[in-house]
């Protein structure tokens, strides 16, 4: 009789997972399946963008204000997970679009998750090395036999220091790493580490606000690497070319409103921000205009295909890839154009 | 005659338990190659159990993974002797002290409501980012539970054989080895059983906020280049160093309390 009731258990677990499974069905369509039935104005969308509220996201921000997307046909809301959680979600088709970084793309790709690139936001490589001006590193070589902090041995940070180091002549062993978690600021502060991988949107804003002036070496003066962008899927671009342009145009008209007006940008960014008129409004604006020369191109959204090559080697050279990508596969501009 | 029958139904009980544990075990496979197969789930998202079981032998035969095994082993086995011994030490002065324990309980018990993992970054930046600041972790995760398993040990040592000790005229010393600490054994194991666990929580925490070897930065490793048959591979390695560690714990009980069983047969048998 026990035996019997551990059975039944058994069934109805495998049958609530069965229609769980078959319950959530991707959405990629704007308007597909039931929305016929229902008639929806707007599509919803979940947008990862893989980092906390920021004034970084200011463009997604005014596009969802202004209703650029709502005119697009999406009803956006964010969604702060992991950036490899978004990609392959968008890799499985539970999601339409993720903000994601070049080189996850590759690293993803490499894994068998079809996402393609669609959106250049940050047209160069966000990552830089940090020193205060008083350490006597002037040049990157002056890095030799020095001990550079940064948050771990994988994600942008790491890739971003092995293509500076390259791209110098220098190598991982000509230098000290030490993987010190997020906590950049402090440990230049406090002199544990000679210089630290950062953001240059980021932490050289807030050290510098904190009294330790501080000289940047931003590894896109050193190479042009693909950098944070809209990524979507192969199916969804196949299957709704539209759509994907609605939202790539979409999010266009919001950077290029954020760059027109960054203080309005800054006004709108207070209902999508939690605190943000709590913090200190001068260092905020700070982080923006930095993020805005990052996103200033003479082709807003066009990726380059050269930035993407170098990624490739970059990744090639440190292993995490074994093997060639056609990367001509993991991004299109057809969507910017 | 009773006892006998309760010995014959214990072992039957244990026996199906052993032969339980292969049909489980298969069943969790099942379910999970199921779900992969019903949700029709990329490796990216879930692999099956086979990709697991191949990225395990690669981590294995490349070497990698007994690196990391031994790098996090190194920090549990550091983190678990250093918290145990600070736990236990100041579990016996808050036994032992009445006024102590209200000065002191208040602050141990609220220290405990802070998670480690808001912990973890900021002994990092005070400790460095070394084996040191993890080793930290692991045993700030595991002092409460010991401290209150030493407490409780201590204070619950009869006061009727304290008073025998005393007309006996057994030092401070004798006291504590012959009468509380065996007494106390039995409850510091159980703390002790729970803190070998706990370790490896602790190590995995300290990994994940900042490191560049262990199992912990295996997981960010795999995470991070969307290799998630990778990151099963670690967890399950976290999850055997955490069941040796609950086994070796279980050993020692068994082997330091053989005199506690060897008295309760003789009990059961009226000598």
């Amino acid at each position: 009789m026990k035996y019997r009731w551990i059975l039944v258990s058994l069934l109805t677990i495998v049958l609530l997972l069965a229609a769980c499974a078959s319950g959530e069905q991707p959405q990629n369509t704007p308007t597909g399946g039931d929305a016929d039935v229902l008639e929806p104005e707007l599509t919803p969308v979940h947008l990862p963008l893989g980092y906390i509220p920021n004034v970084q996201f200011a463009p997604l921000y005014v596009a969802v204000a202004k209703g650029y997307f709502a005119e697009a046909g999406f009803d956006v809301t964010f969604d702060y997970r992991a950036e490899t959680d978004g990609v392959a979600l968008v890799g499985q088709g539970e999601l339409p679009f993720s903000v994601a970084s070049g080189e996850q793309v590759l690293l993803a790709r490499a894994q068998g998750v079809p996402v393609v690139y669609v959106l250049a936001w940050f047209h160069d490589f966000p990552v830089g090395i940090a020193a205060k001006t008083d350490s006597g590193i002037e040049t990157p070589q002056d890095l030799v036999g020095k001990k550079i902090g940064l948050p771990g041995l994988f994600g942008a940070s790491y890739i971003g220091l092995r293509a500076f180091l390259s791209a110098n002549g220098l190598s991982e062993s000509d230098v000290v790493i030490d993987s010190i978690g997020y906590n950049q600021v402090e440990a230049l502060s406090a002199d544990q580490e000679d210089a630290v991988v950062v953001y240059v949107t980021n932490e050289p804003i807030q050290l510098e606000a904190l009294g330790y002036p501080v000289v940047v070496f931003p590894v896109g003066d050193s190479m042009q690497l693909t950098a944070n962008g809209l990524i979507s899927s192969e199916t969804m671009i196949a299957e709704n070319p539209d759509a994907v342009r609605a939202f790539v145009q979409a999010f266009l008209h919001g950077i290029a409103d954020t760059i027109a007006d960054p203080e309005e940008a800054y006004q709108i960014s207070y209902d999508f921000v939690e605190n943000l008129d709590q913090a200190d409004k001068d260092i905020q604006m700070q982080v923006l205009e930095k993020s805005i020369e990052l996103w200033t191109a003479d082709v807003p959204g066009y990726s380059e295909p050269q930035a993407w090559e170098n990624m490739l080697q970059v990744l090639m050279e440190m292993e995490l890839l074994t093997k060639p990508l056609p990367v001509e596969e993991a991004f299109t501009n057809q969507f910017v154009e | 005659m009773e006892s006998q029958k309760q010995k014959t139904l214990q072992s039957k009980i244990k026996v199906s338990g052993v032969a339980l544990l292969p049909f489980t075990l298969a069943l969790t496979i099942f379910l999970w190659y199921l779900i992969v197969w019903v949700g029709d789930l990329q490796p990216f998202i879930l692999p099956t159990p086979h990709l697991v079981w191949e990225r395990f032998v690669r981590a294995l035969a490349d070497g990698s993974l007994w690196q990391h095994f031994l790098y996090t082993l190194w920090e549990v086995l550091a983190g678990l002797v250093l918290g145990s011994l600070v736990a236990t030490a100041t579990g016996y002065l808050l036994a032992k002290s009445r006024p102590l324990e209200r000065l002191l309980s208040p602050y141990i018990v609220a220290s405990q409501s802070v998670p480690v993992v808001a912990i973890a970054p900021l002994l990092v930046i005070w400790f460095g980012p070394g084996m040191f600041s993890k080793v930290l972790t692991c045993a700030l995760i595991v002092f409460f539970p010991i401290l209150i398993n030493t407490v409780v040990g201590i204070r619950s040592v009869p006061e009727d054989l304290y008073g025998l000790m005393r007309s006996l005229q057994a030092n401070r010393s004798q006291v504590f080895w012959l009468l509380e600490m065996p007494a106390a054994l039995p409850v510091l194991l159980g703390g002790l059983r729970i803190g070998a666990t706990l370790a490896v929580i602790g190590a995995v925490v300290g990994e994940f906020v900042g490191s560049d070897r262990g199992l912990g930065f295996l997981i960010n490793v795999g995470r991070g280049q969307y290799d998630i048959a990778l990151v099963f591979v670690a967890v399950f390695t976290l999850v055997f160093m955490a069941l040796v560690l609950y086994g070796v714990v279980v050993f020692l009980e068994r082997w330091l309390l053989s005199w506690q069983r060897r008295d309760e047969d003789s009990k059961k048998l009226g000598v």
